[in-house]
């Protein structure tokens, strides 16, 4: 065998070789792309089903590892609404009954806080934690709970209709709304953790809303609350009452509904006239 | 999370399109096709052009690759299915792999994607999203990457240019250019993308736009808007499209002016944008309002001093800073009931417009 003949055919088995290598490489690197892909895809679905347990806002930091989720104070207006005689209510009935019962509630209060800029942070037996300003700036949060809250009694009465209709318990509900400095942020161990706001300003809401079986009225503000208002709410004064854990009484306003709108002088936009 | 396209509920087209001849063959001529928005915004001329113009602006500073990545990842953020099909479909075209494309929408971290690519797919996300707005540290951020501080602003102003014309198409909910995306992802598209890639190289970062530098005459030094002229002044155009946009879009008499100085307050507070509440108070204090009135307006999203259409549009164009397209499409016509399409599309304007000029204004904090 000549050299050339050698040479060609080194040659020949190194191309071979080559191919060889880099066929196996794409092959390679496609499988760990399709791996990538559906780990991605995982990733997402994971993502999309924990939503359901944490606000959607929370859960893509958490995934983005972004440490502004870490727990910091922020200015948050909390509202805390809670069924009132439904203990008593579920002693007569099915517990299916009860529990489709209170998840139509929990859908219509969601619903209504949500049209107003709020998010249902925590739903404990038959009570709601929701908060406005907690995931993102919101200047007018005092008027979106209110304005939420007067949307979950107007639901309320929608819903308690539908329960009539169907023979059916109606619901009665209190809510408490307070404005004030939380800590928000992920709180737990390395076992258990979730999504959650603490301080004095969730303590108050929940005592305002225990107010409401006192006063005999469905929905009381804080003085907080009101002092961020405008005046198209129409307010009735409570007396000042003492609540657990504070050492000054604590005055409240029962948010009647709005006024009529004041209508000025029509005129319609130019593109209109 | 930001949503693909399959997962972007889009309603029926709120507002007609329209006919208008001249117009369609000024956008042919400057834009090479006319697309479905520029036919259903027709009517109100200064918005128009306003699209038109950001359509078809020219980069300084920035690579057409980057500004194809920071197209889509804005129009994905702003949930606008109808821009982020036509980025997506354009990118196909342009020769990016699907594969590509997917990493970006999906956020992944992948070693196609450089570290400069990574940061300015993250700050587009987080000026878009303004949870709170990015400023200072993050234009340091990049710059210490390498980007130079005209072409940060350049990177701003395009995902501002971005929010305003995603806002436009969902506002007006613009039926998607179902036709070119069929094209993309069909055979003559890929064959496209395959010699695509070389005329990137060749067409990757564009020349300087010549258009001279846009020096305030000195009558307008205190006019309104005028400091972010200042901060944009690296992009001459850019100072051209927005001053012209701005005076012209307060000049239009479709809405009075007091009530598009509010529009731009309510959403400057919505996201924490002094500058833009100063600029509304200046606007509309002294067109039937007080300072104090502005105030009160600002502060309860409407007043009784305002007309009944005034205060829905306040409620309105607070919902066109975070919205889902659904939704926001939902309100949008029911406003559509109330003013009807001429002035629609006027407040579709202004509220894109405010939301642009609000995340732009990053650059002055």
């Amino acid at each position: 065998m000549s050299a050339s003949t050698l040479f060609t055919l080194l040659a020949v088995g190194a191309v071979v070789l080559l191919g060889a290598a880099a066929a196996s490489q794409r092959r390679r690197a496609r499988r760990l792309e399709r791996l990538l892909d559906g780990t991605a895809a995982k990733l997402e679905a994971l993502q999309i089903q924990f939503e359901h347990f944490a606000p959607d806002a929370v859960v893509e930091r958490l995934t983005q590892d972004d440490d502004r989720i870490a727990p910091n104070r922020r200015e948050v207006t909390v509202l805390f609404a809670d069924l009132q005689g439904f203990t008593g209510m579920c002693d007569r009935l099915d517990p299916m009954d009860t529990v489709r019962i209170l998840n139509g509630y929990f859908k219509c209060m969601s619903d209504a806080i949500t049209r107003h800029h709020g998010r249902v942070t925590e739903l404990v037996g038959d009570g709601m934690l929701a908060l406005f300003g907690a995931l993102e700036p919101n200047p007018w949060q005092a008027q979106d709970a209110v304005l939420g809250a007067l949307d979950m009694r107007s639901e309320l009465a929608r819903y308690n209709a539908e329960l009539r209709a169907h023979a059916l318990p109606e619901l009665r509900f209190g809510v408490g709304i307070h404005r004030g400095e939380v800590v928000a942020g992920i709180m737990g161990n390395e076992t258990l953790s979730k999504f959650s706001v603490v301080g004095d300003t969730i303590n108050v809401a929940s005592r305002i809303e225990g107010l409401t079986r006192v006063h005999a009225v469905d929905l009381l503000i804080t003085e907080e609350v009101k002092a961020a208002l405008d005046d198209r709410f129409r307010l009735r004064g409570m007396p000042a009452m003492a609540v657990k854990g504070k050492t000054q009484p604590i005055v409240t306003y029962h948010v009647e509904g709005l006024l009529p709108k004041a209508r000025p002088a029509g005129t319609q936009p130019a593109a209109l006239s | 999370m930001a949503s693909t396209i399959i997962d972007i509920p889009w309603s029926e087209p709120i507002v007609p399109a329209v006919s208008d001849p001249a117009w369609e063959a000024e956008v042919k001529r400057r834009a090479g096709s006319v697309a479905e928005t520029y036919r259903r915004i027709a009517p109100v001329p200064w918005l128009r052009e306003l699209c038109l113009t950001i359509d078809t602006s020219r980069l300084q500073f920035l690579s057409r690759h980057l500004l194809n990545v920071v197209k889509m990842v804005t129009s994905q953020e702003n949930s606008c299915r109808y821009c982020y099909g036509a980025a997506r479909a354009y990118m196909r075209v342009m020769g990016y792999s699907e594969s590509y494309i997917g990493r970006i929408e999906r956020e992944t971290q992948h070693a196609e994607l450089d570290e400069k690519e990574r940061a300015v797919i993250q700050f587009c996300r987080n000026l878009v999203r303004s949870n709170p707005r990015p400023a200072g540290p993050e234009r340091e951020a990049l710059i210490r990457l390498g980007f130079t501080q005209p072409a940060v602003t350049e990177l701003a102003f395009m995902i501002a240019g971005g929010c305003i014309f995603n806002r436009v198409t969902t506002l007006i909910a613009c039926p998607p250019e179902h036709a070119f995306e069929q094209f993309a992802y069909g055979p003559l598209g890929r064959m496209l993308g395959l010699v695509a890639p070389v005329l990137r190289i060749f067409g990757g970062r564009t020349p300087r736009a010549a258009v001279a530098a846009a020096a305030a005459p000195a009558e307008m030094e205190n006019a309104p808007f005028e400091r972010i002229f200042a901060v944009l002044s690296p992009l001459p155009s850019a100072v051209v499209l927005l001053r012209t946009a701005l005076q012209d879009a307060m000049a239009s008499p479709l809405l009075p002016r007091r009530t598009k100085a509010l529009m731009v307050g309510v959403v400057g507070r919505s996201l924490d944008c002094n500058f833009c509440q100063r600029e509304a108070m200046s606007l509309s204090a002294g067109d039937g309002l007080t300072e104090a009135d502005v105030e009160a307006s600002l502060a309860a999203l409407g007043s009784p001093k305002l007309e009944p259409y005034e205060n829905s549009l306040l409620t309105w164009v607070r919902d066109t800073v975070r919205y889902q397209p659904e939704a926001i499409q939902q309100q949008t016509r029911v406003l559509s009931a109330e003013i009807g399409n001429l002035a629609l599309l006027e407040a579709i304007g202004v509220a894109a417009l405010a939301n642009g000029v609000a995340r732009l204004a990053m650059l002055l904090e």
